[in-house]
């Protein structure tokens, strides 16, 4: 990072020249309506639609506000700096590797280095124990999130094919379809052809032409290292500078250390720290929008007399049932040079063996993404995560543009032994770090073999020679999942929690199954979804006034 | 020998003045001069250096100095570690305590330090490390799997962030604010590296 720039100082506050200095001087330091802990996926889409619904928003994020023009850069090893790096402890059969590739710090959180690819989970996903006798039902169905996939897709225009052949929504998308698509997505689909696999343009989070003042992309294939022209979406750029438009507050640099109950047993806000000072942030109603590894991490250190085995968690499942997708890279070397460095990273796909099967002797399924690398990105996965170093390594990255590749989206199941439990070892903000532990379980382990070798056969039947597979996860979901029985679950369908009624929990860790497909969409629209419960509970009780808001947006 | 490269004539760093200015301020970075080490005895330098050679198969010191420094200041900065299994020590200690076992394992193998032994004989104690072989009693306060991937992911990591790697394999680099326009197969920018005529 030049030093001519710290990005640590351009914090609190506001978007562009809006700002206080004093974190005492808060716009709602004596009381916000609603208080948002995290501003990624969800946390930015929550801010959006409640302030634009008229309520006092305080949104708190433990990272940077960072400014694209500024703090990014077209290099993999600095923009590592976008992840959640604070070290996690990790234990299990297949401990997890936490970082870039599944958490975002930084207000917009995850979605300012996800590869933008923007899917709708299927009507399967939402009942796995119906229609697989497996793991449990959703609360929810499709048909309760659909308007939301609808409304978020429109609202930031995603691009997507006119057709796309699998699960309830079919297209067409409201931008066209990315073109062309880059060299290892071309080989995918002419693998996919050869073998009578359905194929598509992937759907993104993309734009394809201009929209709302920002350009299309210019395939740089940077996106997991936050996009510079602002192509690609991330609640940093959409969301949260719309919600500010809105009246919101953001406090970037806050890290929140606790969340507090009064004796009634309800919540009455957060405690957070910045520049190693305490503040406390009063509100109606809180939601904890922090992930997977950090939401449970703060209910359970938020223990007091009144919940000693911490916030919202008289079901014992905060923390429990966590879940990845597996996210197996497959190489194949071809004759001819591939690039895989160019271009957005996903721009084919086929979910072909998405639905259950039962003749492959597991249940659920995978997305088969067409995906690119960059150097770093594939040496040290290589190194980390296959175990090829030295002369191999060497051999193989003198080749790097040879190679074309393919991930694996599957489905893991949830498993109330892959959990987020609380360590002895204690951060700089004294609040203990905590222990992801994980195993992949005999279902997940089938499912992995037969992705890989259709992946594998894909590469092949396009010329490509099977040359390597990196074992490798993306995305987390689950540890306060949804449902309608409050022993059995942490959230109603509204994501609203079963034992503290202002307190909501909303972001993927309420989710109940992982589906088989990246998820971001997903968590964004029962954010919306979540956002509209709540301005419909106000109204009915009254108890919030509805301001009236300037017209921007 | 195999040449090293595939793309004789092609230099990243030519296209520099088409990258944007904090994106060419990083990476030039890495050319050097670098600052003095902050958390590596000289000792210790000179192991990674070393380690570094097998790690990555080259002996090139002007990308090895900066893979050094490069570890060195993730090594003395304040920023997390990601993930650390749970039991193995935090990655400052990790570290340090793991190259004394390094050494001492060579000691008892060979009779001399790591720095001391020859290049096949170094090659062998870090093939024992990653497969976790190298059965000693120092080994049992330190991991030693653990300590191979520690280092050897750090190292890569730095290797493939220099633009001289860029270059030999034919990687495009940053590309903001101009982008990649001819994205489809067989089709490359004209500032992209182009195979020499002659290479295999």
């Amino acid at each position: 990072m030049p030093t001519k720039h710290d990005f640590v100082q351009h914090n609190c506050d506001h978007y562009d020249g809006n700002r206080y200095d004093h974190l005492d001087k808060r716009k709602y330091g004596e009381e916000a309506d609603i208080c948002i802990v995290g501003a990624g996926a969800a946390g930015g889409v929550l801010a959006y639609e409640l302030s634009q619904a008229g309520f006092k928003v305080v949104v708190i994020e433990a990272g940077p506000f960072w400014n694209p023009q500024t703090d990014f850069a077209s290099d993999e090893l600095s923009m590592h700096s976008l992840a959640w790096n604070d070290t996690r402890l990790v234990a299990g059969n297949n401990p997890l590797a936490m970082g870039h590739n599944n958490s975002g710090r930084g207000v917009g959180g995850g979605t300012v280095h996800f590869t933008g690819v923007f899917y709708r989970f299927h009507e399967s996903d939402f009942q796995l124990r119906t229609m697989d006798g497996v793991a449990d039902d959703w609360p929810i169905t499709y048909k309760d999130l659909e308007p939301y996939y609808e409304k978020i897709e429109k609202d930031i225009a995603v691009s997507g094919p006119k057709h796309f052949p699998w699960g309830p929504f079919q297209g067409p998308y409201p931008y066209p379809e990315r073109e062309p698509i880059s060299a290892n997505s071309e080989l995918f689909r002419r693998g996919c052809e050869k073998l009578g696999i359905r194929s598509a343009v992937a759907p993104l989070a993309i734009l394809s032409a201009p929209f709302d003042g920002r350009p299309p992309c210019i395939n740089r294939g940077f996106c997991n290292q936050g996009c510079l022209p602002n192509a690609k979406f991330s609640t940093l750029i959409h969301y949260i500078p719309k919600a500010i438009g809105h009246g919101a507050e953001v406090l970037s640099d806050c890290m929140v250390t606790q969340v507090v109950v009064d004796k009634s047993g309800r919540v009455t806000g957060v405690t957070f720290i910045h520049d190693d000072k305490e503040y406390f942030q009063k509100a109606k109603i809180t939601i904890i929008s922090a992930f997977c590894i950090e939401t449970p991490r703060l209910l359970l250190h938020s223990a007091c007399p009144m919940f000693p085995n911490g916030l919202a968690n008289s079901s014992g499942m905060v923390g429990k049932a966590l879940m990845t997708h597996t996210g197996h890279d497959i190489y194949a070397k071809f004759h001819d040079e591939v690039r895989i460095y160019k271009g957005t990273p996903v721009m084919a796909v086929s979910q072909e063996f998405y639905e259950t099967d039962k003749s492959r002797g597991f249940v659920k399924g995978y997305t088969l993404n067409a995906h690119g690398s960059r150097p770093l990105g594939l040496a040290k996965n290589l190194v980390s995560k296959a175990d090829i170093w030295g002369e191999k390594l060497y051999d193989i990255m003198r080749d790097y543009n040879f190679y074309a590749q393919i991930t694996m989206v599957g489905e893991v199941l949830p498993d109330n032994n892959n959990s987020v439990t609380l360590s002895n070892e204690k951060d700089e903000y004294g609040i203990p770090r905590p222990i992801i532990t994980f195993s992949y379980g005999e279902n997940d382990n089938k499912l992995i073999v037969h992705g890989v070798q259709k992946a594998n056969e894909i590469l092949e039947a396009t010329g490509g020679k099977p040359a390597f597979v990196i074992p490798d996860t993306g995305h987390l979901m689950g540890t306060c999942r949804m449902g309608n029985n409050s022993s059995t679950s942490v959230v109603d369908g509204f994501c609203r929690s079963h034992d503290i009624p202002n307190l909501y929990i909303c972001s993927a860790a309420v989710f109940v199954t992982s589906g088989g497909c990246n998820p971001t969409e997903t968590v964004m629209a029962i954010a919306a979804r979540t956002a509209d419960y709540i301005i419909e509970e106000a109204k009915k009780d009254g108890q919030y006034g509805m301001r009236k808001t300037s017209s921007m947006t | 020998m195999q040449e090293r490269t595939r793309y004789i004539n092609y230099n990243v760093l030519k296209e520099k003045e088409h990258w944007d200015d904090h994106t060419r301020e990083i990476v030039l970075k890495r050319l050097g001069p670098f600052i003095e080490y902050k958390f590596l005895s000289e000792h210790e330098t000179k192991m990674i250096l070393a380690i570094a050679e097998h790690i990555v198969y080259d002996e090139r010191k002007e990308i090895l100095l900066y893979v050094v420094h490069n570890l060195d200041n993730t090594l003395a900065s304040p920023i997390g570690e990601n993930q650390r299994k749970v039991g193995i020590p935090e990655h400052k200690i990790l570290v340090r305590q793991g190259l004394k076992a390094v050494d001492k394992f060579a000691q008892k193998q060979y009779g001399v330090s790591f720095l001391e032994i020859n290049k096949q004989q170094q090659l062998s104690v870090l093939t024992a490390l990653s497969k976790g072989e190298a059965m000693q009693m120092e080994w049992q306060s330190i991991p030693q799997k653990e300590l191979f991937k520690k280092l050897a992911t750090e190292i890569v990591s730095a290797y493939y962030s220099h633009p001289t790697v860029w270059s030999e394999i034919g990687y495009g680099g940053p590309a903001y604010p101009r982008g990649y326009v001819r994205v489809e197969t067989g089709l490359t920018d004209p500032w992209e590296a182009k195979r020499d005529a002659n290479e295999a």
